[in-house]
């Protein structure tokens, strides 16, 4: 099973419409407090460990600056 | 009658004509013919187009021509779509032109600012008929002089030419192409319906006799482009989409890079667009004399007026009357001083058109001489003027 | 910026000029996927006309030509006219497509000219504040209906199939797998392609129609109203319950009018050649 590494959100772009946080199927995404650059309220990846990297929060963001870090996959499972 | 306007259309005559015969072949052809002869020499490849009287012939030949020089001539649905294919082809690199009449260049108005907006060349014919809306198919008239001008919307400056003669119709097509090519703009023949359909004869020179003007394209590194950036004269280099440069040609008001400008980038945009044509002006230009250039009395005329015009002019001659008759070649942008010039020393100035006073109103913008009033012989519906009516309204006005 | 939109996007225009939770973005990042699976982008080019979604290709790295209200198609057909081995591609919206560019619209469908037109559907004129569009429900109160919308919908897909086009397809925004799938399909096909996204405007349509301005909301009820039938014949069903149905129509493969008009060239110089008329 794939995990994220990280998840980074593009604060120069953002516009908060939290649909990362609806399209979702993991829980992974809640509203934060931070700002983007264009004064919305950006989403936080907060229960990261949650995300199974499906890729859907990234191809269906509006303003293309979701992007998932996959972890590298662990030596044992080889 | 009809064979002294025959002749004052011609424009060579003896030894010129003899010399002209040997690099050319001389043809009897319609106006609109004689336009198609020209666009193909020029280069153009595409051809969008509406049926529209009096300018039919046109699309026709077009439609005929082109296949054989691998071009294309599309009949669209409307003129509308008829000018922005062209602008579309214009931008993919290509030589492009349409012709149409009054209703349908009404239709155009708003893809001649979108012409102008985005600098993409190309050429529109209209062979004015008579208005308003469907007005008289097949009559000539000379109504659309200020829509041609001012009938898009917003500030801007385009290039009008108005031919005399079949051979005018021949000579504004070379010379449209090549000012649109190096001004990047649309340029408008004015034409009407006597012009486009006259049938006479037509000097066509040999190619390698005329000079051919071709817009030029950036050679620097795709990221050192901006693609708006004037050249020195105005212009700036235009990467149609054959050139790589992956361009962003949007129709509003624009930064230097393509993208959506604020206020103070649009003011630039728009003084650019007009200042790269009339600060040029003296390039392109043209006002000509026949007669009596010191003459008291001086006809003003532009398009086919001037052929019943030098024809009052040579009756009048006839009679001991010294008339100069001032034809106004580039109707837009305005030559001021070159109509000052043409009528210096006039004493009275009988402005000749088939509409109720439009160029009229320019000449007595440019002559502020309280002493000279500037009279207007005016023909409308369809009704050409005869060379013996100019004489008449010379004598009855008195 | 994830990596298509560092790759394909013209960094210099951003952000985007759409709205907080606009379907236009999420079409933006479609197409690119579609453009990079092919490794097609140097191959396009593309118009578009005025209106919300004519600005989605105005952020790709690539040639565009973005013309009047209503005129990208014709402006487009003219581009093929003169750069027929380009891939030309319209983004379009329902006002500009189906009203003021309607009968564009359908001579560019019965050409069957090689291009793709990709109309943005979020039944409502969103850039002018929420006015009522060809595509509005009958009964909705938009700032020109305020007493209720009494014109019946104009159905795009049915006249593309209608005026010829040869692909034709609808999804929305909520089926963003599909839609990627039938832009590459679009891309490669020679002909006339319409493809109809439905697509969430959570700022007029949501808001004055839908009863909520949340993104959510709006992608939830595409999700929900969107159904998947390319039966034509169960359309009317589908439709008489409320819902709009999504799905490949048609993809045929017919004469290209760019084909035949070198066909014609190359039939008639040789006539010419042999002394026929001209």
């Amino acid at each position: 099973m794939k995990n994220a590494e990280k998840i980074e959100i593009d604060r120069r772009y953002c516009k908060g419409c939290m649909l990362c946080k609806y399209i979702c199927p993991c829980d992974v995404f809640e509203p934060g407090q931070t700002r983007s650059d264009l004064d919305y309220l950006m989403p936080q990846p907060i229960r990261i460990e949650n995300c199974r990297v499906c890729g859907l929060c990234e191809s269906n963001c509006p303003d293309m600056v979701l992007t998932v870090f996959a972890k590298e996959k662990r030596k044992e499972n080889q | 009658m009809p064979q002294r306007q025959l002749e004052s259309g011609m424009m060579f005559n003896g030894e010129g004509r003899k010399e002209a015969m040997k690099k050319g072949r001389i043809k009897v052809m319609l106006g609109n013919e004689a336009c198609v002869e020209a666009a193909l020499l020029a280069g153009c490849r595409f051809y969008g187009g509406y049926p529209i009287t009096p300018a039919t012939e046109i699309l026709e030949i077009m439609s005929r021509r082109l296949p054989l020089v691998d071009g294309l001539c599309l009949q669209m649905e409307d003129e509308i779509a008829a000018l922005v294919a062209v602008v579309g082809a214009s931008w993919g690199g290509t030589k492009a032109m349409t012709a149409t009449s009054g209703p349908g260049f009404c239709l155009m108005q708003e893809a001649i600012g979108l012409a102008v907006a985005v600098e993409a060349p190309c050429v529109i014919v209209n062979v004015m008929r008579g208005g308003p809306a469907s007005g008289q198919s097949t009559s000539t008239a000379q109504g659309d002089l200020y829509q041609a001008r001012y009938g898009s919307n917003g500030d801007y400056s385009l290039i009008v030419l108005c031919p005399s003669t079949a051979q005018e119709m021949f000579d504004h097509t070379i010379k449209a192409f090549n000012l649109s090519e190096r001004f990047r703009i649309p340029v408008i023949i004015l034409s009407d319906e006597v012009v486009g359909h006259i049938r006479e004869k037509v000097f066509i020179p040999d190619a390698d006799q005329l000079t051919f003007v071709e817009r030029k394209v950036p050679t620097v590194p795709r990221e050192e482009f901006v693609i708006f950036k004037p050249e020195e004269n105005g212009v700036p280099l235009m990467p149609t989409f054959n050139t790589g440069y992956k361009s962003p040609v949007i129709s509003q008001a624009k930064s230097l890079n393509g993208n959506r400008g604020n206020a103070k980038e649009a003011v630039e945009n728009i003084h650019r667009l007009v200042s790269k044509i009339e600060d040029h002006m003296d390039e392109f230009a043209e006002v000509q004399v026949y007669g009596d250039d010191k003459a008291e009395t001086a006809f003003v005329t532009f398009g086919s007026v001037c052929r019943a015009a030098r024809s009052a002019v040579d009756m009048g001659k006839e009679k001991g009357l010294a008339i100069r008759s001032v034809e106004v070649k580039t109707v837009w942008p305005f030559p001021d001083d070159l109509v000052r010039r043409a009528l210096a020393g006039a004493k009275r100035i009988v402005v000749a058109e088939m509409n109720l006073g439009m160029i009229q109103r320019e000449i007595e913008r440019v002559i502020r001489q309280p002493e000279i009033k500037i009279e207007l012989f005016s023909k409308i519906g369809g009704i050409y003027p005869q060379p013996q009516e100019f004489l008449r309204f010379l004598e009855e006005k008195r | 910026m994830n990596p298509l939109g560092e790759k394909y996007l013209r960094k210099e225009f951003l952000p985007f000029l759409f709205c907080p939770g606009c379907g236009d973005g999420m079409i933006v990042q479609a197409f690119l996927q579609a453009v990079d699976d092919l490794g097609c982008i140097d191959d396009l080019a593309l118009t578009a006309g005025i209106g919300c979604s004519a600005w989605i290709g105005v952020y790709m790295n690539v040639d565009i030509l973005k013309v009047l209200h209503g005129r990208a198609i014709p402006a487009a057909i003219g581009l093929k006219a003169t750069q027929p081995s380009r891939k030309v591609v319209t983004f379009t919206g329902d006002g500009d497509c189906l009203a003021i560019g309607g009968n564009h619209l359908l001579h560019a469908a019965r050409r069957n000219i090689d291009m793709t037109v990709v109309m943005v559907n979020n039944q409502i004129y969103a850039m002018t504040g929420g006015q009522v569009a060809p595509s509005t429900v009958v009964g909705s109160k938009t700032q020109t209906t305020p007493y209720g919308n009494i014109e019946k919908q104009l159905d795009g897909c049915k006249i593309a199939l209608a005026a010829g086009a040869t692909m034709v397809s609808r999804w929305s925004t909520a089926h963003l797998k599909p839609l990627i799938k039938t832009f590459k399909n679009a891309l490669n096909h020679k002909g006339f392609s319409y493809i109809e996204i439905m697509s969430q405007c959570p700022v007029q349509t949501g808001r004055y129609l839908l009863g909520s301005g949340s993104p959510q909301f709006n992608l939830q009820w595409l999700k929900d109203h969107c159904v998947k039938e390319e039966d034509p014949s169960r359309w009317l069903e589908v439709e008489s319950q409320g819902k709009i149905p999504v799905g490949d129509f048609l993809r045929i493969e017919q004469p290209e009018f760019m084909e035949e008009v070198q066909r014609m060239n190359q039939r008639v110089k040789e006539e010419q050649g042999k002394g026929g008329d001209r």
